[in-house]
């Protein structure tokens, strides 16, 4: 067995540091589209109206039941076809494009489920208080609904967000270079040695990331939860 | 874009010949880790203090990190783990890298099952108030008793639905073991696509049967949680109607 090299653990790291800006805008990327299509599925899910509440069930369940490694897969060999027949050509668009489009598609799901769940959770007397003293809809949504639901939403968001992150390392098997890409890459150059030491620097990597953004939000909500915190008091 | 169906219906009944395994791996996998998991929550909430730190550093680190990157890095390190135990510290003559693939992919996934399953075992148990165990202990119960007979009975209902969510994520995440070259339903369909470059209609067969396998999965979990939630029923109904009548007000 060949002997073990720690000291090149943190000669990958330095190399593959320069590739964190392509992890981070692909998450960067996913959350703003996929964020968006979230809002409207959960505005489909709690508004009245049958079917559009029925398409957003159909969307959640069946991206829901399908693997992410599947999705890019489908999506990178199926999306330029599909445009194709509708005369747009993208073959020659990043893999980025391909790769947000994707994570996009399955984290709206996820959204969905997070906003309206936090939506819900706000009680329905808030609302009505809002109404009684002539708010308008718009206004009891911006100003009472919506702070109350993001304190809710935030745990459910970071865990979403921690997920994403790890799912989006599948990138590198459309041949994306991000961090997971350049470190196959770097596993590749070596002629498959150094495999062990890249790994575990990649791993420390992940993991210093999901620390990172779990601190991060859980400062968030004690700021948030201010509030809340008032409310009760009183 | 020109699907090609006959070849899209043919590779669909082919895929359908790796359904064991994925179901293998993910039955068995749940199995194993079930167990271990629920000690592991227990070891939490129990508060062992060396044990509790060991586990929250096991979790952590398991969620942290993608599942690509478990594979991959276990993939590279085991068979040549294995085989230097074999050979230099035990001093047999058994050849490790013949051992069949699944058997790396059900460490992964077992490893990383464990530490999903022991935070949904922890949050159920904590759902049990507390009062529930002093009043176990207090008619004479032991701890193992009150566990058995009071405790997990309660807990496994409200463990049930993140159960089924995590069975459906280590069921997508199985997708993956193609790269262990097990022979599952996505590697199945792969290998028949690599022959004509078929590829979207392959996927496109691989994503219908992970439709209907979860749908399965979510049947069965329906199907158990209506039986674990028996004892419950009276008052689900009454808070049925309570609900039902709060949505008419609003």
């Amino acid at each position: 067995m060949r002997s073990f090299h720690p000291s090149y653990i943190l000669e990958v790291l330095i190399q593959l540091l320069p590739f964190l800006w392509v992890t981070v805008a692909m998450v960067i990327g996913t959350v703003f589209f996929g964020g968006a299509v979230g809002i409207l599925l959960a505005a489909a899910k709690v508004r009245k109206g049958r079917i559009t509440r029925l398409l957003a069930n159909i969307y959640i369940y069946i991206t829901r039941c399908i693997p992410s490694v599947i999705m890019l897969f489908i999506v990178y060999y199926g999306l330029p076809e599909l445009l194709l027949g509708f005369g747009i050509d993208i073959n020659h668009v990043g893999k980025g494009f391909f790769v947000i489009t994707t994570f996009s598609i399955l984290f709206a799901a996820n959204m969905a489920e997070v906003f309206r769940s936090a939506y819900e959770a706000v009680d329905k007397g808030q609302k009505e208080a809002a109404a009684s003293i002539g708010m308008t809809s718009w206004q009891t949504f911006y100003r009472i609904l919506l702070p109350q639901c993001t304190v809710v939403a935030l745990p459910n968001f970071a865990n979403a967000l921690v997920n994403l992150m790890k799912e989006g390392s599948l990138a590198y098997t459309i041949g994306l270079i991000d961090i997971m890409g350049k470190g196959q890459l770097l596993i590749g150059m070596n002629h498959g040695s150094y495999a062990l030491e890249t790994y575990l620097a990649l791993t420390i990597l992940y993991w210093v990331l999901t620390f990172v953004v779990e601190k991060s939000f859980g400062v968030l909500e004690k700021h948030l939860s201010k509030g809340k915190k008032a409310l009760s008091q009183a | 874009m020109e699907l090609n169906t006959k070849f899209m219906i043919e590779t669909f009944f082919d895929a359908l010949a790796g359904i064991p395994v994925t179901l293998k791996l993910t039955l068995i996998t749940l199995l194993v880790s079930a167990p271990i998991a629920f000690f592991m929550a227990l070891g939490k909430i129990e508060k062992r203090k060396i044990a509790g730190k060991l586990i929250s550093g096991y979790v952590s680190f398991i969620r942290g990190t993608p599942v690509v990157l478990q594979i991959l890095f276990l993939y590279s390190l085991l068979p040549t783990l294995l085989n230097y135990l074999v050979k230099d510290v035990l001093g047999l003559s058994f050849n490790v890298f013949q051992l069949d693939t699944i058997l790396y992919a059900y460490i992964v996934f077992v490893l990383n099952t464990t530490a999903v399953l022991s935070e949904v075992f922890r949050s159920a148990l904590l759902t049990v108030g507390h009062g529930q165990m002093e009043t176990a202990l207090t008619i004479g119960m032991t701890k193992r008793q009150a566990y058995i007979r009071i405790i997990i009975p309660q807990a496994v209902v409200s463990a049930l639905p993140n159960i089924c969510n995590a069975t459906i994520g280590l069921l997508k995440s199985t997708s993956l073991a193609f790269m262990m070259s097990v022979q599952d339903v996505t590697a199945i369909a792969k290998v028949k696509a690599a022959y004509g470059y078929n590829y979207i209609e392959a996927y496109l067969d691989i994503c219908f049967v992970y439709i209907v396998l979860c749908s399965a999965i979510q049947l069965v979990f329906k199907l158990i949680e209506r039986y674990a939630c028996a004892y419950k029923k009276s008052s689900r109904t009454k808070g049925g109607a309570l609900y039902a009548r709060n949505k008419e007000y609003i």
